[in-house]
């Protein structure tokens, strides 16, 4: 088995600090969390630009280039619900260390950015939902057999779509937590790859709690056979329990540095 | 339905370990698929083959004095070795050195080494006592010794590699041989250690241990197998380090190569036994994934390369 994808969540329009540095083209702050990320063992980085009307393309192109070119061709998920910032920015990638991935495609509104993704042989996160949340897996199970077939007749290999069971956040939705757990075993089952938001299942709770709950999901996720996730790399709890858990996986051979690596 | 033949090939690669300088240096590792598994894609370098001679002159072998009559020096015995047929480069073992044995001095060592290796022009690894205090104080010197020559300085263990990695692989930029003993998380372990002391990971060759065949020989063949899946399969690179292995330390002293003929007529002659378990173990390492054996016998050399020729 492959080791657990980990994607950096920390470059975000929705951190003030970051969207200031996207807007005014200023490096410093973008490549100083990067490298926070990427030393502490994020393997993907996302970069979550917004919607960015009228410059996303300008704005992915320049993000892409600043990023591979400082960090050794890292790989990275484009993640923004404008499809020509999402073209731009494969168009100025580099592929040596992993396919872009496009960041994301669900079965209403944005299905046509697996076409995209077909496309441009690139890897997407399907979110297995439709307008609104999804009231059962037999609904999640409907989205995903419809984004899959969407993605095969373009020619996708299966294991370019990452499935997306939509994390749900513990605080109002507790009694949906295992069906979630048990919608990535169908997935893992079926042979696919998945991934997701994690931390969205510690939403509003005290900040000393988020990476207890989300280590504790992570793994209980990764039993099923959850084989990537959306995270905050610099949880250092959260990345001592991945590299654990894919020590118990086989997924990496254990050696006492293991935490190091 | 028509057979579909599907290579089984790796993103991920074994790194080359070049040893010695100018024209007969030689590169070990390299491949991006399983041992001999030249179907499956091209071998870089093929598998080499080190001439084991020791501090101690020639064993009491019939084969071994014959094929080194004449030589009273190390330096002699040196040359003979390199011109072996079949040999890519040459180890000496600095057995001499042992406390519970002739306990020669580090200086006397030295003067060895650096005898051997102004008598060659074939890439020189050096291994020493086993004892690991004076291991400890006599590799360094080794490494020092032998600066500009890039030799391959065996070993750098749990207990030493901070003195012995440092020196080989940071103060005198020779390649560090680093051992463990048929444990594979150790075998990653010295690795993250070694490379985290600042020794580059392309200066690294892996001893991850030996034995005669029968002799728990089947512990050898799993670590070996998983380090290469490891390292091919899910890309670690705490292992990518190519393996050279020690069979003639291993295989001439086990019985069957020792009991005499008289004691054991059944068994044939005594060194024809040797050579076999010498060849054997070899043979068998090679297909669990040595990069570089090193024998003794110019019989054992012969042959196996020979072999790895026909393979590769």
């Amino acid at each position: 088995m492959a080791k657990f994808v980990t994607i950096g969540e920390r470059l975000s329009t929705t951190a003030p600090a970051v969207n200031k540095a996207f807007m005014e083209r200023d490096p410093e702050p973008i490549l100083k969390r990067a490298k926070q990320q990427l030393d502490a063992g994020a393997v993907y980085l996302d970069v979550n630009i917004g919607p960015a009307d009228g410059y996303g393309e300008d704005l992915m192109k320049w993000a892409v280039q600043l990023l591979q070119s400082e960090f050794d061709n890292v790989p990275l998920a484009l993640d923004t619900s404008n499809k020509a910032a999402i073209e731009a920015g494969i168009s100025v990638y580099n592929r040596s260390k992993g396919k872009p991935i496009v960041n994301s495609a669900d079965a209403a509104g944005r299905i046509e950015n697996i076409d995209l993704a077909a496309a441009n042989d690139a890897i997407v996160i399907a979110l297995c939902n439709g307008e609104g949340i999804a009231a059962d897996n037999d609904e999640r199970m409907g989205y995903l057999t419809m984004l899959l077939e969407r993605g095969l007749e373009h020619g996708m290999a299966e294991t370019d779509m990452w499935f997306d069971p939509l994390f749900l956040v513990v605080k109002g939705m507790q009694d949906k937590q295992m069906e979630v757990l048990e919608f990535i075993k169908m997935i893992s089952d079926m042979g696919l790859n998945s991934t997701g938001g994690l931390s969205n299942n510690s939403n509003g709770m005290p900040k000393n709690i988020r990476p207890i709950m989300d280590s504790a999901l992570v793994a209980m996720a990764m039993m099923n056979g959850l084989t990537s996730a959306i995270v905050n790399p610099n949880d250092l709890r959260l990345m001592e329990t991945i590299k654990s858990c894919d020590v118990f996986k086989g997924n990496t051979l254990y050696a006492d540095s293991y935490l190091e690596l | 339905m028509p057979f579909n033949r599907k290579p089984q090939k790796f993103n991920a690669s074994i790194k080359e370990v070049t040893i010695g300088c100018g024209e007969k240096a030689v590169t070990l590792g390299g491949e991006n698929v399983y041992p001999f598994y030249s179907f499956d894609g091209e071998i870089t370098n093929a598998p080499k083959v080190a001439v084991e001679i020791s501090d101690m002159g020639v064993p009491e072998v019939a084969g071994l004095k014959a094929y080194y009559e004449g030589c009273s020096t190390m330096a002699e015995i040196a040359k003979r070795a390199s011109e072996m047929e079949g040999a890519d480069f040459v180890c000496l073992r600095l057995e001499g050195g042992d406390p519970n044995g002739a306990n020669k001095s580090v200086d006397e060592l030295i003067a060895v080494v650096k005898e051997v290796a102004d008598a060659i022009d074939v890439p020189l690894a050096v291994e020493g006592c086993k004892n690991v205090e004076k291991d400890g104080e006599l590799l360094p010197k080794v490494a020092e010794a032998l600066q500009g020559k890039n030799a391959l300085i065996l070993s750098a263990r749990e207990e030493d590699y901070k003195s012995v990695g440092a020196a080989a692989g940071l103060a005198y930029d020779q390649k560090v041989g680093a051992e463990s003993a048929v444990d594979i998380n150790l075998a990653k372990q010295l690795n993250v250690v070694t490379t985290q002391l600042g020794v580059k990971p392309e200066s690294i060759v892996m001893n991850v241990g030996s034995a005669a065949v029968g002799y728990g020989y089947e512990y050898v063949v799993s670590t070996m197998d998983r380090i290469k899946a490891a390292a091919l399969s899910q890309s670690d690179a705490m292992l990518q380090m190519p393996i050279i292995t020690p069979v003639s330390s291993e295989t001439w002293n086990v019985k069957e190569s020792m009991a005499s003929e008289e004691d054991m007529p059944e068994w044939g002659p005594v060194e024809e036994r040797a050579i076999s378990m010498e060849i054997m173990t070899a043979a068998a390492d090679l297909a669990c994934g040595s990069d570089a054996v090193i024998l003794m016998h110019p019989q054992s050399v012969a042959t196996i390369s020979k072999m790895i020729k026909e393979l590769v």
